[in-house]
């Protein structure tokens, strides 16, 4: 009998961890994302793997969802992913970039050219890095429009355009010719130069549900308006045939009827 | 002498016994429930129709699946807020709970308390099969591919509801009444001609008579949605002026924007003409219908002493339920190009109802029953439940393939017209409140389009600036709830099994809160170059 009871104990020992009772951290994330703070922190405090990095991440990025939101416990956050920064993993990458969005978004003031500094150091630091990389974009926003130099609209749009090279991932960079091509608009820069950018997204792809549906229409409308008829016509065909219980389908349909006879008019269609 | 009354005695009893024998087994609710697992619906729509319509989904839900009780709790609009909050934070709330976006002071209840049900919304609902709709994912199997809820979402790109329903706007007529004034069974005014005709020949009868009436019953409720309708259809073409960006339409943060930067006042004719036209409009309401509600409104109609009700699809089952005469729907005439009025802003028919569905229904994130609430949504919303919602509620499904009968296909929203996205009665929760409080300047006696216009463009600027700033405000909350969901889809990348649609959630959300900021950069540009500075 005892001999029997031995043998259990030593079976029970020899389990891997992960099937012993207790959250993971993986568990904890899971939570994360579900929004559930303050359950992701009891189960980081109730699981197995008290102090490794992963454990110290996860806490930090609790950290800045956790209610109330306090500058204290931000700073609490800085300073944990300060210390997981100084790696080479991972997570010494998305630390840092989540060390300039909390420059950029999290702090009750926000201290934009502290940001831009996080993102660049990083980007020089692990350039093919995706969390560096997604910096580069955040960085192109900071320069279109929060940062005070470059002063001008033309400046800041070059500021930005100087970023593109250094994307390799191609959501980020159709992410970032989004990011350049709308602000050219909002510059009321040339049209030319805001629809490339535009085309050039378009063409990167990816995109799903409304914002394809609003990259279709804006590059259609904006190329009607430029004359482009037979880009205007594709775009908008593309909208139609994608989007067909949005409110804005039937003003498409007439504009594409119009582009169809000013098409025709120029002997561009029978 | 004493055998009978023991014989009468053991009869009695034997029938007693019977009787309740029968009761137990044929009448009497069990000891034990049968059904293992309750849950709750709560909504708000305690007008007639739809608890009728939940309770017929029920009762077939029930006979499908034994082991579930579903009980529906229909709370009165007015608490509705108070009441969902303290449910929700005290862990008492239903397991499914109606919430709209709309609902004021409650953003952050979705991402608090209820559960996403993004990915439920890529499988198609089982219950539809056999139908047209088995293959087809939940989401797109609802009108308008729930492409208004997606757009109005607490969280980028996360679904959190199913709706159950789809309406508009309507003018509700009493036959009756049209005859007698009318003399003829006349057909429903055409025109803005026709319905303006109309109103004269209902003050005639009023004089005629001594009965009063009005052409439009008034209340509060049903001048905002009156408005809705003639200022949409009155700004389109300035929308689509203002449409700097090619997006076909105007967003708030836009509109206020375009304020902001002097792209529009209510000077401007075409909004001045709408106003107008509103004014004439309400002409035809009792004096002092703004401080009616909409019961008021109601009332006043089904009493015969208002020809029409301008009022949501709603409110068609009450209507016709509780009026003593046939109540038909029919649609408000549009201006056209050649009204005196209007004309020259109308770009040509507009869309008559919103195509967004509604009657949002919630997973309550603490809900036991999870997997029993979001199986009775699905059935709740497949074609055979839509069908049963929508036979005993009278109010149009939101779900694809549902048969609709001919009286209702007038309910049916139209989308073959132009739209440009705004109304313009304020662009933001302060501008908005500026225009109602003001309203009477407009429709008063003494009223006119020229003392509304000067008195709502006084303080106007610092109004829209408040404005902007909580669209800035919200569009930055919303992005920075993201930054830990990135982490988190990351995170899980990293320590499970590769998911593909884990990885793709994350590149979504990464994109969608770089869209999201550039609107509330591009905002905050126009608030700190042409914005109100405070003190």
């Amino acid at each position: 009998m005892i001999r029997r009871l031995l043998l259990w104990l030593g079976l029970a020992s020899a389990l891997p961890a992960g099937l012993r009772a207790g959250p993971d951290v993986a568990d904890a994330w899971e939570l994360v994302g579900r929004h559930l703070a303050n359950d992701a922190r009891a189960g980081l405090q109730a699981g197995q793997e008290h102090g490794s990095r992963e454990t110290v991440f996860a806490a930090a990025v609790v950290g800045m969802d956790t209610q109330p939101v306090t500058e204290a416990g931000l700073r609490q956050v800085e300073a944990r992913l300060t210390e997981l920064a100084r790696g080479g993993d991972e997570i010494a990458d998305a630390s840092a970039y989540l060390i300039g969005r909390l420059y950029q978004a999290h702090f009750f003031t926000p201290d934009y050219p502290r940001a831009a500094q996080e993102y660049e150091r990083l980007a020089a630091k692990s350039p093919g890095s995706y969390w560096a990389q997604l910096g580069l974009v955040k960085l192109a926003l900071l320069r279109l429009y929060l940062l005070p130099e470059p002063g001008g609209p033309a400046a800041r749009l070059a500021a930005a355009e100087a970023l593109l090279p250094r994307l390799s991932v191609l959501d980020l960079q159709r992410d970032a010719h989004l990011v350049i091509g709308r602000a050219a608009l909002f510059h009321e820069q040339p049209m030319r130069g805001v629809l490339a950018h535009l085309l050039e997204a378009d063409r990167l792809g990816g995109l799903t549900g409304l914002r394809r549906g609003e990259l279709q229409l804006q590059i259609a409308e904006l190329s009607r308006r430029e004359g482009r008829w037979e880009q205007a016509r594709i775009y908008f065909q593309r909208f139609v045939d994608e989007n067909e219980v949005d409110g804005r389908v039937c003003i498409v349909k007439l504009k594409l009827a119009e582009i169809v006879e000013h098409q025709r008019v120029e002997g561009k269609r029978p | 002498m004493k055998r009978r009354p023991r014989i009468l005695m053991v009869v009695l009893f034997s029938a007693s016994y019977l009787a309740a024998l029968w009761w137990v087994f044929t009448r009497s609710a069990p000891l034990v429930n049968a059904r293992p697992v309750t849950i709750r619906v709560a909504h708000w729509q305690i007008e007639k129709g739809p608890p009728e319509g939940f309770a017929a989904v029920i009762r077939r839900y029930e006979e499908l699946n034994p082991r579930v009780k579903v009980e529906q709790v229909a709370v009165p609009g007015p608490v509705y807020r108070q009441w969902v909050r303290t449910n929700l934070t005290g862990g008492t709330a239903t397991d499914l709970v109606e919430f709209a976006y709309w609902l004021q002071g409650m953003n952050d209840v979705p991402v608090r308390y209820f559960e996403p049900l993004t990915r439920a919304m890529n499988e198609p609902n089982p219950y539809n099969r056999g139908t047209e709709m088995a293959k087809v994912p939940w989401r797109l199997t609802f009108a308008d591919g729930l492409y208004f809820m997606l757009s109005q979402s607490p969280e980028i790109g996360q679904i959190y509801g199913a709706t159950l329903s789809q309406g508009s706007s309507r003018l509700f007529c009493n036959r009756e009444l049209l005859e007698k004034i009318t003399g003829t069974p006349a057909a429903a005014p055409a025109t803005l001609v026709d319905f303006r005709r109309l109103c004269a020949q209902v003050a005639d009868y009023s004089r005629r008579t001594g009965h009063i009436v009005r052409p439009l019953a008034g209340a509060y409720s049903n001048v905002q949605w009156l408005a809705d309708y003639v200022m949409f259809g009155t700004a389109t073409r300035m929308s689509l002026e203002l449409d700097r960006e090619g997006y076909l339409g105007r967003a708030p943060w836009q509109a206020q924007s375009d304020y902001l930067r002097g792209r529009w006042t209510y000077r401007r004719p075409e909004l001045r003409a709408g106003l107008a036209l509103l004014r004439e409009m309400t002409q035809q309401m009792r004096p002092g219908f703004t401080q009616l509600s909409r019961d008021d409104a109601i009332q006043e109609f089904v009493r015969g002493e208002a020809l029409f009700i301008y009022s949501g699809t709603y409110d068609a089952t009450s209507l016709k339920q509780l009026a003593a005469f046939p109540v038909q729907a029919m649609r408000l005439p549009q201006p056209t190009q050649d009204d005196p009025v209007v004309g020259p802003y109308i770009m040509g028919r507009y869309q008559d109802g919103g195509l967004g569905t509604g009657f949002e229904m919630y997973l309550n994130k603490d809900s036991p029953h999870k997997a029993e609430a979001v199986d009775f949504l699905h059935f709740l919303t497949s074609v055979e439940g839509g069908q049963l919602f929508m036979d005993h509620s009278g109010w149009l499904s939101s779900v694809r393939g549902v048969r609709v009968p001919p009286e209702l296909e007038i309910n049916r929203p139209t989308s073959d017209g132009f739209s440009g996205g705004f109304q313009y009665i304020g662009v933001g929760a302060s501008s908005t409140m500026s225009f109602w409080q003001h309203f009477n300047l407009l429709v008063g006696p003494q009223g006119s389009v020229d003392k509304f216009v000067e008195a709502v463009e006084t303080g106007l600027r610092k109004q829209v600036t408040a404005d902007l700033r909580m669209e800035i405000h919200t569009f930055l909350d919303a992005s920075r709830a993201v930054d830990s969901e990135i982490m988190a889809m990351s995170a899980l990348n990293r320590l499970r099994a590769p998911d593909p649609e884990r990885d793709l959630r994350q590149r979504t959300l990464a994109c969608n809160q770089t869209l999201s900021e550039i609107n509330a950069y591009q905002a905050a540009w126009v608030l700190e170059h042409h914005g109100e500075k405070q003190p």
